[in-house]
């Protein structure tokens, strides 16, 4: 069957592996949705690098095994190729996301103003600690539905990680574009993102476990603590 | 309802976290030394909800199965506290210590350490003032003959301390020598035992006497004429009562 007429763009549009199409000095040509997500986790130029060290010696495809890991993005592989001097494509294979097996029984939780828990939390942190902090966040954020207990110990683990440190910047925001399938439904993600100069690590097995029972995605690292909070209509 | 002041920022945050929570369903505990406030705060900002001491455990658990909401002060006293299901539930609770940190932490979303009065000076002015004022009232004795700085403040026990020492400093300023006869009278009925108690009591009269005497006519010459007693004996009486 001839594919000549078949027009394959939508299909690499919508992969959900980051596809990006270079020219030779770096600028964008093209760039799928899902490359979009990316680059706001990591510079252009990093990914320009990239594909020139593990570009193939002469024209065609390479294929490298390699973990990669971007704040939410983590990839265990990717090509990177060209077929002329003027295109240097690579592709970022995504590697397979631990599933959560905590159920969401929604009859059991409750319809919250994040922003209120936040507050309360941050008022919490303040009884023990002077350390400035800055809250940024979106009054317009939409209520969902969370085990407000568990998500206060979740958040309280998460502020007492920055007890020493200092300019502790607290920011909620909504992820334009992402989502996560919950029982078949398509759920916006709201990041809530603590950072600093350096935080304590001895709570980050409570802060996985108590995520992992909110449905909540973490990451942590060195100076900063991510949540990605299903909003839960 | 129980009024509660505090100028004290800490205090305000506690209190500011607490009204943030009071329409969700989560489990705050505050916990702090004995007779600092704790109790009086939680019943002022959450009048609603009963109140029960972790003392009444069948209660507590009766009060969880069917109602959202509960005080539970002297949670410390409580002995299942690892078996409580705070689930979306609005649980408050004072301690007047952690005990199992773990337990703590597990059970309860929002833990609150109240500081005490030392630690908090804004409010024990407040507290004294409060506590002089209820005192000169229920003695029935002027408030504005005593400055704050005059009053004694024994912060051993917190308030209850704090409060008795300040009833006692009154009172103790306001008796007739008549009351003092027989609050005398009172002790000697209740205490006088053995085979030496004269010599035993009588320092009761003779030490704040010849303290009292020292302290108002600065010397021991003096103060033998006005009680008119030979100097060698009033020497003598220091020196028995110990006296600097």
């Amino acid at each position: 069957m001839s594919t000549a007429s078949i027009d394959f763009r939508p299909f690499v549009e919508w992969d959900n592996n980051p596809f990006i199409l270079f020219d030779p000095k770096g600028k964008i040509l093209y760039l799928n949705n899902s490359a979009e997500i990316l680059l706001g986790y990591v510079s252009k130029k990093e990914l320009f690098d990239l594909a020139l060290a593990y570009a193939p010696q002469n024209f065609g495809y390479k294929t490298t095994s390699i973990s990669l890991r971007y704040e939410a993005f983590n990839f265990y592989s990717i090509t990177v190729g060209y077929e002329n001097e003027e295109q240097l494509a690579i592709r970022f294979y995504n590697a397979p996301r631990l599933r959560n097996h905590t159920p969401v029984e929604k009859e059991k939780l409750t319809l919250t103003d994040i922003n209120l828990l936040l507050e309360a939390n941050i008022a919490l942190f303040k009884t023990k600690n002077s350390n400035p902090l800055q809250l940024l966040t979106d009054p317009d954020m939409p209520q969902l539905r969370i085990d407000q207990n568990r998500f206060s110990k979740l958040l309280r683990k998460v502020l007492e990680s920055f007890r020493a440190s200092d300019s502790i910047r607290i920011e909620l925001k909504l992820l334009v574009g992402e989502h996560v399938i919950i029982d078949e439904q398509k759920i916006s993600i709201a990041q809530l993102s603590t950072t600093a100069n350096g935080r304590y690590v001895d709570n980050d097995k409570e802060i996985k476990i108590l995520s992992e029972e909110c449905n909540i995605r973490s990451n942590l690292q060195e100076s900063s603590i991510k949540l990605e909070i299903p909003l839960i209509a | 309802m129980e009024t509660f002041y505090t100028d004290s920022p800490q205090v305000q945050q506690i209190i500011q976290g607490l009204n943030l929570t009071r329409t969700l369903f989560v489990s705050s505990i505050v916990i702090g030394e004995p007779h600092i406030g704790k109790k009086t705060l939680v019943t002022h900002l959450f009048p609603d909800i009963p109140v029960v001491s972790g003392e009444n455990q069948d209660e507590v658990e009766a009060i969880l199965e069917h109602s959202d909401e509960l005080i539970i002060t002297n949670f410390e006293k409580l002995s299942n506290k690892e078996n409580l299901v705070f689930d979306n539930k609005r649980i408050i609770a004072t301690a007047d210590y952690i005990g199992n940190q773990k337990t703590i932490d597990s059970l309860f979303a929002f833990i609150y350490m109240m500081p005490t009065y030392k630690e908090r000076p804004e409010d024990l002015k407040h507290l004294k003032t409060r506590f002089l004022e209820e005192a000169a009232a229920t003695l029935m004795l002027d408030a504005s003959s005593y400055t704050l700085s005059q009053l004694p403040t024994d912060l051993t026990q917190n308030s209850k301390s704090l409060k008795r020492t300040i009833y006692h400093y009154l009172m103790s300023r306001n008796m007739s020598k008549k009351e003092i006869e027989e609050t005398l009278y009172t002790y000697f009925i209740e205490h006088l035992e053995g085979n030496n108690g004269y010599k035993e009591y009588v320092g009761m009269y003779e030490r704040p006497l010849i303290k009292a005497g020292l302290e108002k006519y600065g010397s021991q010459l003096k103060l033998s004429e006005i009680l008119g007693i030979n100097r060698n004996t009033l020497r003598k009486k220091i020196h028995e009562h110990g006296i600097d």
